[in-house]
């Protein structure tokens, strides 16, 4: 069982988000990075996986300037055999389709079994980026993962619906899954595999260009301010005043 | 008395049982402390005085037994008097069946106006000891233990066969009375090493060796870059005891006190001291013979533990008995299996250097920034400089306030991380190491260090020089403020807080042993100071140590437990010495107090003096 685990890296909850000179992404100097919170249970799943049917491999994948090799690290601490790196700058690439095609062109090759990844990024949220690979690889897709089970070239996955409600699928493989936060208890890194996780092999891709098919005109935090409008006239004509600024106007009521 | 010569077969059955009874003492002590001595680390040797000082106190004397329960522990005193005075009169005993006794008729009356009153004293220790045990059976005692009952026979026998003795028996009768003597003290013998008394002879030899300072947590050197062999003797270290934790087993007299005073347990937690940090080892450690039983421990229990110190410090017999940092520390750096919002919080401490992954302080940008012309570092702490209680930035600025008012200069540092408190005591020791070293290096050149924060205090000082040599001062603010106020470099007037009280946050009691200097700032600034009923170092831990400020379900009731009594005390104000309480009395006080009662109000040290300083410039 050969199993992909793509891993992004994205601002932590709690880190500024300073927007960079020319408004054209976020300015990286003052942001911490984590690692994208489902991407931590895709993994988790993975190694699961792979421990309980005692063999096969997990690989990490991630795409980003040389600073996503933290999160590469991590999972690779956490117990993911060997990584690889799309190494390019990733602030231009906004839609999911360009990503994918970067992801699909390095690890076609490779010809997993399973590929996991987060449902969706904390930072752009598209949300499809997996799916994607999995149609242009020619595998069984299907989102919001919040379990799985696997057995004999079948994984079967339980997907979350609106309302509570849930669907199970049973899928052939090789499948790609995106995993919904909650499926599992991620582990921490031990000092054993953070030790180990050194002498892992980290493959380096350097794709040559990539079609943009989308980007981002002018990143900007969102204005607000505030109007202050005096109402006057007898009781009567301000509760009229009040009532059609709060149909119309405010759109309350 | 009566002279009596005994047959050459009586003398051979008495060698013999002897004999037998003392070879298997011996044996099964010997069993035990082989094990000991496998464990790591070397007793202490140091203050030596000290240390026999402490045995007298609380072995002769029997201090911590009678403190911590007044009549149980008063009872167990009469019996173990009765012990030693027993001791002599024992020797002479079994002399006597030898034909050689040691007193000589005069002295052997003399001595029985001694022992004579003392073997009623027993009796009735022993007789109410036995009442409470198998009678009235408080909960902590655990189970009904049969040895228990044959101890309590065997020395009510003693007794009354003694003083049968020395009422005239006729010769028959003494002989027999003499032999049931003899036969009950044999099985005493036998019985000790296979139970919890032996408390007897290991007890006092514990409390000789007991660290003098809390918590004695042995530090954790990790190599990034060593070889595997080393990672993993270092890793296989984690798992061994030390010969004083192994001692401590063997030691425990099963008396459940660490129950009582668990902060985890009182607020219906499954943490239970007794058995999960000492006697679930006890068994692992027979079996294996070895001292590699850490892992034993419970791990649900070692992740609910405050690491507040109270079982450690309540112990009658000189155990360390908090054993949440081996275990977590298992978990954390062999098993990478720690609960989420830890793995979140360890992140922010590696990810931005403090708990909460920020990277702004409002608190810090407004105080002035610490160079070295000036006294002190302010050591603010995550507590204070992220505002985990925005209230408690106001005593931050009070206690700068103070320090004005004084003419001290002082600065907060530019790259202050956390301590490493909460890594430290969750098991994180590789994220614990690299806050140290980064605040090592920005402590590089300061001579003087004062915080709000005890855990900060406790790190900066105490833990950090566990690692590597420490060459700054730590001071509490509350000895600075105490100092201050001795020395009548500020001067605070009386003011009107009502019936005040103090809660002694643990990190601050029992392990910077400070509990003088807070009751010297209040009481300067109040008439109507008086004590919760644990206080001192026998104070209880409000709910956050330990790292359990960040836990985000708490199932039992610990963070309430300490709040609950401070309102039952009818106090108008609570201070404290520490943020983490400050906080915990915050949250925990309204929903506890009562409809219609006045709410009561929380201070931190700095708060309530610096609201009553009398300065020259400003009379508030």
């Amino acid at each position: 069982m050969k199993i992909a685990v793509l891993v992004k890296q994205v601002p932590g909850s709690d880190s500024p988000l300073p927007i960079n000179s020319n408004q054209s992404w976020l300015d990286e100097n003052g942001i911490s990075y984590v690692m994208n919170e489902c991407d931590n249970y895709a993994l988790e799943e993975a190694l699961q996986i792979k421990e309980e049917n005692d063999d096969g491999e997990v690989v990490v994948i991630s795409l980003g300037p040389d600073r996503v090799q933290k999160v590469i690290r991590e999972g690779l601490a956490k117990g993911a055999d060997r990584a690889i790196h799309i190494q390019m700058n990733s602030d231009s690439i906004a839609d999911p389709l360009s990503l994918a095609t970067l992801f699909a062109d390095a690890i076609r090759d490779e010809k997993f079994d399973l590929i996991f990844s987060g449902l969706q990024s904390d930072d752009l949220g598209m949300g499809q980026t997996g799916i994607i690979i999995g149609e242009m690889l020619g595998m069984s897709t299907a989102s919001l993962a919040m379990a799985t089970e696997l057995s004999e070239g079948i994984i079967k996955v339980k997907r979350e619906l609106e309302a509570g409600f849930f669907q199970w699928v049973s899928m052939s493989l090789p499948a790609s899954i995106t995993i919904q936060s909650g499926l599992n208890i991620p582990r921490y890194p031990s000092l054993k595999g953070i030790m180990g996780a050194k002498k892992k092999e980290i493959n380096i891709v350097t794709p040559g260009g990539h079609d943009v098919k989308q980007s981002a005109k002018k990143v900007y935090v969102p204005q607000s301010d505030k109007q202050t409008v005096m109402i006057e006239g007898s009781v009567d004509q301000i509760v009229d005043k009040l009532v059609e600024a709060f149909r119309n106007e405010i759109k309350v009521i | 008395m009566t002279q009596i010569e005994f047959t050459v077969i009586e003398k051979i059955i008495l060698s013999l049982g002897i004999l037998i009874t003392f070879a298997s003492f011996i044996y099964e002590v010997w069993r035990r402390l082989r094990i000991v001595f496998k464990g790591k680390q070397s007793f202490p040797l140091d203050r030596f005085g000290a240390r026999l000082w402490r045995v007298f106190k609380e072995v002769f004397l029997h201090e911590k037994v009678i403190r911590g329960r007044f009549w149980p522990g008063f009872m167990h005193a009469l019996v173990f008097w009765g012990f030693i005075v027993f001791g002599l009169v024992t020797v002479d005993h079994f002399a006597l069946g030898f034909g050689h006794e040691l007193m000589n008729a005069q002295t052997h009356k003399l001595y029985s106006y001694i022992v004579i009153p003392f073997s009623i004293f027993v009796l009735i220790g022993i007789g109410s000891l036995t009442y409470r045990r198998f009678i009235s059976r408080p909960k902590t005692l655990g189970k009904i233990s049969p040895t228990s009952g044959f101890v309590a026979l065997f020395i009510s026998i003693l007794m009354i066969t003694y003083l049968l003795g020395e009422t005239g028996l006729s010769p028959i009768v003494w002989r027999v009375n003499w032999w049931i003597h003899s036969l009950i003290i044999l099985a005493f013998l036998f019985l000790i090493p296979r139970s919890k008394h032996l408390h007897l002879v290991l007890a006092p030899i514990n409390i000789f060796f007991k660290p003098f300072d809390l918590p004695d947590h042995t530090p954790v050197n990790i190599d990034l870059e060593g070889s595997e062999d080393e990672l993993d003797a270092m890793l296989a270290d984690l798992t061994e005891m030390t010969k004083n934790q192994a001692l401590d087993v063997f030691s425990c007299v099963e008396c459940g006190r660490c129950i009582d005073v668990c902060p985890a347990n009182r607020g219906g937690g499954l943490l239970d001291p007794k058995n999960h940090f000492i006697l679930d080892l006890r068994q692992p450690l027979l079996d294996k013979g070895n001292v590699d039983v850490l892992s034993e421990i419970n791990v649900e229990a070692g992740w609910e533990c405050t690491t507040c110190q109270a079982c450690t410090e309540v112990c009658p017999v000189g155990n360390q008995v908090e054993k949440s940092d081996e275990i977590r520390r298992l978990e954390v750096l062999v098993e990478g299996k720690v609960p989420q919002e830890y793995q979140k919080l360890f992140m922010n401490l590696q990810e931005s250097g403090n708990t909460e992954g920020r990277t702004d302080s409002p608190l810090a940008e407004r105080l002035p920034t610490y160079s070295p012309d000036k006294e002190y570092v302010l050591w603010l702490g995550c507590f204070a400089r992220y505002e985990l209680d925005p209230n408690f930035t106001k005593s931050v600025e009070n206690f700068a306030n103070i320090l004005d008012v004084a003419g001290i200069t002082y600065g907060v540092l530019e790259n202050e991380h956390c301590s490493g408190d909460p890594a430290n005591r969750l098991g994180d020791k590789l994220t614990y190491n690299m806050l140290r070293e980064h605040n090592m290096e920005q402590l590089a050149h300061a001579s003087k260090v004062v915080t709000l924060c005890p855990h900060c205090a406790l790190n900066l000082g105490k833990e950090y020089a566990k690692y590597s040599e420490v060459n700054y001062d730590v001071t509490h603010h509350t000895q600075v403020i105490g100092q201050l106020i001795e020395e009548g470099r500020i001067e605070v007037k009386k003011g009107s807080n009502g019936k005040v009280t103090y809660h002694d946050p643990c990190n601050l009691s029992r392990m910077l042993d400070e509990v003088d200097a807070p009751r010297t700032a209040i009481n300067a600034t109040t008439d109507e100071f008086f004590e919760l009923e644990e206080s001192g170092r026998n104070t209880l831990c409000c709910g956050a140590g330990g790292g359990l400020w960040w836990k985000k379900e708490t199932t039992g009731r610990t963070h309430l437990v300490r709040a609950e009594q401070v309102v039952n005390s009818e106090a108008d104000t609570v201070v404290t010495g520490c943020n983490f309480c400050y906080g915990m009395m915050n949250q925990g006080l309204k929903p506890l107090t009562p409809e219609g009662r006045s709410e009561i109000q929380v201070k931190d040290v700095a708060d309530i003096v610096s609201e009553n300083l009398v300065s020259n410039s400003d009379t508030k």
